[in-house]
């Protein structure tokens, strides 16, 4: 029989199943039209584009870092790929706008790992040149296509080639799963959580911890580029402010599905799961009849309520390690004989 | 654990590919008698919250211009240049819009997506609602809160909902087409209004509805260039500033561009010092004003503005504070903020931008449509400047 304890240790472990079950079942039974091919397919199509942008920033997450720049990278390369395409086409523009994103992962790997800068700072710094450079790049307008061969390419990545399977769906998969083996089944993978778990041990062991840490950005910014110009071809379109919501949503993500923010811990699938499961939540929001504000309301309310239950996490964690509790009843043992055996006065 | 997880999931999704169903078309049993009953239904004696009729007939009877060759080419004072934007949907090809069913206005479900929560989106809405209510339309409103994202998502709920009818402002001109395409081709019939969407989204709308905001620009342009020369009798350069509204969408060219194109001919002494695009802050648009009447001195004549409420309130502060009571202004509106400032006289003209006719006359539209009455590529909202001697009828202000 398993004990109280371990039962919470299973339940913890695996809440982002838990909850996608819980929220899946209960959307499908009381959301109105919730359950049909159309709506499931649109949910997928919007987890694609933060799916793809969760795959890095999950991993650098788990090397310890955090980078903010995601959002504005989503934007960047959507508007790059489309800027593009007009004179290169896309065989050209979109590997510019993916190569552009990795180079933007690569600068801001290379201050945090070599300058040791805080990621925080980093990527926050990064993210403002970036805005500045999509206004310039720009003028402040929207960019988009709609000459008859961007609809083309448009309609071939939104067109269902299985039920709930789009192209762009499919490339998410795909890219969802290599990640997923590389982190859990390789070595190189397995020494991200090494990295993120103890940096000096990790150093000790020969492991080169800066090499992991740049590796972690490109693959970040990189992977951003990849969910934002998908997105733009999708759309025909990228406007100025199309990565602004996935920063807040990919984080919350990340963390509702075990990432720790301190590094060590976590799983790409886990956060794909959970970005899944509040998809279906804020579609089953707006179902109901309840309006965005709502959602938004609710979306602070679970990232709040998570972030708190990791720093008690943390705290608890902490305090039991310094506590030693074996120890600690070894001792009071020890102090209870010693007590027992002393003369009386 | 990791089977129990996985059969969930198969099973969730297994269950999906087996109950999975499209929406359905509804439809009146007898099409005929609801036909009847909805054309005799008369909307034209709804007042709006200002006492105004809601739906009042276009008053605007220019003739579409031919569209010349390259528009890019000619200079910005040519009316012509903004030509697609002006004459937007004139030129669509509407080969692909669904025709009416002609079975009635009466029950039918209609999805209205605005742009976000604002007074004049509320008030919009309750415009909307008095004439689907006189049809007994099933209305549904969703708001994206200024959300591209969101309103994406709202239009694949919409589609997923099957009503009969869809009407959207687009958040952004220049992704319009792209909406309009989706909505067009899940065969719901769309009607596009308020914010001028690029001129392809057309294509796939039966129709646009809302403000002419070039023709109220013009017309208030002219209404400012006669007040501007009685007040300077035989000036031979009149110099003006423009405060802009919001890059990127159809008001930021309108409401700037529309009477700098219309004064080139109608004024030329009227000369533009500058245009500039502070938001919609009050503060910021002082502080743009202050540094204009240091810049320009007793050149400055006159200030249009694209905002009758935050901006106006602004140019007012900054023209106070340096006790210049000779610069004429005008805006456009009409808030209560706005409508305030034309009756105490420190706002000289403002446009009637009606919200509730702006929703009215959507579901007006659609109503048409489904009464299988002829629609025209666009409607237009009536125009009217509003100065001191008239703005007491349109108090209580809509919103």
């Amino acid at each position: 029989m398993r004990s109280k304890h371990s039962t919470l240790t299973w339940v913890d472990k695996n809440r982002i199943f838990l909850l996608f079950a819980v929220v899946s079942i209960f959307m499908s039974l009381f959301a109105p039209r919730f359950f049909n091919v159309f709506n499931l397919t649109a949910i997928m199509k919007t987890v694609a584009m933060n799916a793809c942008v969760a795959i890095g920033f999950t991993i650098v997450m788990i090397c310890g870092q955090l980078d903010l720049s995601i959002g504005t990278v989503i934007t960047f390369a959507g508007v790059l790929g489309l800027v593009l395409k007009g004179p290169l086409g896309y065989a050209v523009s979109v590997p510019v706008a993916i190569a552009a994103g990795a180079a933007v992962g690569l600068f801001n790997g290379l201050l945090v790992a070599k300058a040791k800068i805080n990621s925080f700072i980093v990527t926050l710094g990064t993210m403002t040149i970036l805005q500045g450079a999509i206004y310039t790049m720009t003028k402040g307008n929207t960019v988009s296509l709609s000459t008859p061969d961007a609809f083309v390419v448009a309609d071939f990545l939104a067109k269902p080639l299985l039920p709930l399977v789009t192209p762009r769906i499919l490339i998410t998969v795909a890219l969802v799963l290599v990640a997923e083996v590389f982190l859990r089944r390789t070595r190189s993978g397995r020494n991200f959580f090494l990295v993120g778990g103890n940096r000096n041990t990790a150093w000790l062991a020969g492991i080169k911890t800066d090499a992991y840490i740049i590796v972690a950005f490109v693959l970040s910014g990189a992977l951003a580029a990849v969910g934002g110009v998908f997105f733009a071809m999708e759309s025909s379109a990228a406007t100025l402010k199309l990565g602004d919501q996935s920063l807040m949503y990919v984080l919350s993500a990340t963390i509702i599905g075990g990432t720790a923010m301190s590094g060590g811990k976590g799983g790409v699938f886990r956060t794909v799961v959970a970005i899944l499961t509040l998809e279906m939540l804020y579609t089953g929001i707006i179902l109901f009849g309840f309006g965005n504000e709502v959602k938004i309301f609710i979306a602070g309310l679970i990232l709040a309520t998570v972030v708190l239950y990791e720093a008690y996490a943390v705290y608890k964690h902490e305090r039991e390690v310094g506590k030693r509790p074996e120890l600690v009843k070894e001792l009071e043992a020890a102090a209870a004989a010693k007590t027992a055996g002393s003369p009386r006065r | 654990m990791k089977r129990m997880v996985i059969l969930m999931v198969a099973a969730t999704l297994a269950a999906t590919y087996a109950f999975a169903a499209g929406g359905q078309q509804t439809g009146g049993t007898d099409a005929k008698a609801n036909l009847e009953a909805s054309l005799k239904i008369d909307t034209s004696g709804l007042k709006s919250a200002d006492g105004q009729q809601l739906l009042k007939p276009s008053t605007d009877n220019r003739k579409v211009p031919t569209r010349p060759a390259n528009p890019d080419a000619l200079p910005e004072t040519d009316p012509l240049h903004w030509y697609d934007m002006e004459w937007a949907g004139w030129n669509a090809n509407k080969a692909a819009v669904p025709k009416s069913p002609m079975t009635g206005a009466i029950g039918k479900k209609v999805v209205l997506i605005v742009h976000g929560d604002h007074p004049w989106t509320t008030a919009c809405i309750n415009g909307a609602k008095k004439v689907a209510d006189a049809y007994q339309m099933k209305l549904t409103v969703k708001s994206p809160n200024w959300d591209l994202a969101v309103q994406n998502q709202m239009i694949d709920q919409a589609i997923n909902d099957r009503p009969d009818m869809i009407l959207l402002i687009p958040l952004d001109a220049k992704t319009a087409p792209q909406q309009a395409r989706k909505i067009n081709q899940a065969g719901i019939p769309l009607i596009l209004f308020n914010t001028l969407p690029d001129a392809a989204a057309m294509d796939y709308a039966i129709a646009w509805t809302g403000p002419d905001d070039f023709g109220q620009f013009r017309l208030l342009a002219r209404t400012f260039a006669d007040e501007l020369r009685r007040r300077n009798p035989g000036a031979k350069e009149l110099g003006v500033a423009y405060v802009q509204h919001a890059p990127g969408g159809s008001p930021y060219f309108a409401r700037c561009y529309g009477p700098i194109s219309e004064l080139a001919s109608y004024a030329p002494e009227i000369k533009t010092l500058d245009k500039q695009a502070p938001g919609f802050e009050a503060d910021k648009t002082m502080q743009l004003v202050s540094d204009w009447l240091t810049r320009f001195g007793k050149d400055l004549k006159g200030i249009i503005a694209a905002d009758d409420s935050a901006q106006t309130l602004g140019i007012v502060e900054a023209l106070k504070k340096a006790g210049r009571e000779d610069v004429l202004v005008v805006a456009a509106g009409n808030s209560k903020v706005g409508m305030d400032l034309v009756k105490d006289g420190k706002l000289f003209a403002i446009t009637y931008q009606t919200a509730e006719g702006d929703g009215a006359l959507a579901v007006q539209t659609a109503a048409d449509w489904f009464n299988g009455k002829e629609i025209p590529m666009r409607r237009n909202l009536a125009q009217h400047i509003i100065t001191k001697q008239d703005v007491d009828q349109f108090y209580p202000p809509q919103w």
